[in-house]
């Protein structure tokens, strides 16, 4: 049976392993909390939580819970003062700019004055990377999005979803270690979200970078994930830790008709449902 | 109610040269026969003669014609820099516009007109007088566009920018300037007319060149032909700015 365990050596277990000391790549929460005290709003509430090297995470749980308030702190968005505990990325405090993150939001954020390729190209820009290395990296990641032949293109003449795979090649054209992904698939159509989610895992499947992954949506988080975190209604609690045993590489088409997957799916659902009734 | 079929452009062009031949006609009827009198109103056959006359015989009116669009130029040039340059020191120095947007707002409230017997007597009859009205109004219309277009700036851009760890300067040249820049150049069309206005009406004042001052002159000895001349000459000049304006814009922004 595919879903028994992980496959192959580089398998979900020794990389989460690899991620205890809080070497690069590995996000530690430890007790975290954050209270925006001007607005008396407790958002999360002792959270603990290690993402191991290479590990693919995802936070799911009811609007308003703090999910993206986790990610912030990651990234380093949030003002000194409202957070308590530690909080290890890479084995280092967060920071505003650290280059060991790629953040990629849920509206694609691209520069309409910039074509496809530029917009690509943007993230290496910024963090100074020579013009010949950052083309090659932005070309290679337009192809692999299944963009080619775009590339002169203006977002304005883009759909919504071509645009969020422009937003994908930016942000894996980026060497960091850790992607920090808020509901990046969030405005999409079903269908175009069924076709970036394989967009996505075939990215991650090259080089196995650490995810954070935030969705409201269940089977987004449990075809993607080698963990699904839950959390509670604000304020934001870890619930249930749910590791998702399905083999890799995946297909989201082949898991949706996998009985493992809905198994696992009721069960996170479960979870999810106990938080409400809390 | 059934769709309307788009005209073809021939016909279009043919019925707008059609409803000028016409107006044109009635105007050149109701003056030959005194129906109107010709000195309220001119004769297009007259206007024809003199500005053949002034711009190809004698050629006056290009030299006023010069002087009256150098002085445009060089106000709407000073006018725009100053504009953006204190416009973006606003959007990037909240507090230099904290210190100095109370003064300026008093300023651009008052009738920039009243300004131009000051600027006379500051800047004397030559162009610099015409060059400072036009600078007063090109400033603030340049100004108050740069800094809707600066505070316009995506939010989602600024996020994205501080993840990647983006310096000031950075977020200044990659998001908030390019983002301005259509707005801004709402305000620079806008300048540009408003930096003619402001000319023209300086030298209608007082001048020793330009086209208002011709008309000041043309007007004050009741040569109504030559009246309706330079101002057909300025209705060209302000549709020519207008056009190269525009197909400037659709160049430099076909992003969008």
């Amino acid at each position: 049976m595919s879903t028994a365990v992980r496959t192959g050596v580089d398998g979900g277990a020794s990389r989460v392993a690899q991620g205890v000391g809080g070497g690069p790549g590995s996000i530690i929460f430890s007790n975290v909390s954050v209270e925006f005290k001007a607005a008396g709003v407790l958002a999360i509430d002792d959270v603990s939580l290690r993402v191991g090297v290479g590990e693919f995470v995802s936070v799911v749980g009811p609007s308003g819970c703090g999910k993206t308030t986790l990610l912030n702190f990651a990234a380093g968005l949030l003002p000194p003062g409202v957070r308590r505990g530690e909080l290890l990325v890479g084995g280092k405090p967060p920071v505003m700019g650290n280059r060991d993150i790629a953040y990629m939001l849920a509206r694609d954020a691209l520069c309409p004055w910039r074509t496809t390729l530029e917009n690509a190209e943007l993230g290496c820009e910024i963090r100074g990377l020579s013009p010949d290395v950052r083309r090659a990296r932005a070309l290679d990641l337009i192809e692999k999005v299944g963009l080619k032949g775009f590339e002169a293109t203006y977002p304005k003449a883009l759909s919504q979803g071509m645009r969020q795979r422009v937003a994908l090649a930016r942000t894996f054209a980026l060497d960091s270690p850790i992607l920090l992904m808020d509901e990046p698939f969030g405005a999409l159509d079903a269908q175009t979200k069924l076709q970036l989610e394989d967009v996505l895992l075939s990215l991650w499947q090259r080089e196995r970078r650490t995810v954070l992954f935030i969705t409201h949506d269940l089977s987004e988080a449990v075809l993607m994930s080698d963990r699904v975190i839950v959390m509670s209604a604000r304020p934001g609690r870890i619930i249930a830790d749910v590791a998702i045993a399905l083999a890799r590489p995946r297909s989201v088409r082949a898991l949706q008709k996998d009985p493992a997957y809905h198994e696992l799916y009721a069960q996170v659902w479960a979870k999810l449902e106990e938080g409400l009734s809390q | 109610m059934r769709p309307a079929i788009p005209a073809s452009a021939m016909t279009v062009w043919g019925g707008r040269l059609l409803i000028l031949a016409v107006f044109f006609g009635l105007w050149e009827y109701a003056a030959a026969t005194r129906a109107i009198d010709p000195i309220l109103i001119g004769r297009p056959s007259g206007i024809a003669t003199y500005l053949w006359h002034e711009v190809f015989v004698t050629r006056s009116l290009i030299e006023d014609l010069g002087w009256t669009l150098l002085a445009t130029a060089l106000a709407f040039v000073l006018g725009s820099i100053c504009g953006v340059l204190v416009g973006m020191a606003f959007v990037t120095k909240p507090i230099i516009e904290a210190l100095v947007s109370p003064m300026l707002l008093a300023l651009n409230a008052m009738p920039r007109i009243a300004l131009a017997p000051l600027f006379l007597i500051w800047f004397g009859l030559g162009i610099g007088s015409k060059i400072a009205i036009g600078f007063s109004l090109t400033f603030f219309i340049v100004l108050t566009n740069t800094v809707a277009g600066g505070r316009g700036v995506n939010p989602d851009h600024i996020m994205l920018a501080q993840t990647l760890g983006a310096s000031e300067h950075q977020i200044f040249r990659k998001f908030i300037l390019p983002s301005a820049v259509p707005v801004i150049f709402n305000g620079l069309r806008l300048g540009l007319i408003f930096a003619l206005l402001g000319v023209v009406g300086g030298e209608i004042i007082a001048s020793e060149h330009g086209l208002g001052q011709t008309l000041q002159v043309l007007a004050s000895s009741f040569k109504t032909n030559g009246v309706f001349g330079v101002i057909i000459l300025l209705a060209l000049i302000g549709m020519g700015i207008t056009w190269g304006m525009t197909a400037l814009e659709n160049w430099l922004l076909r992003w969008r």
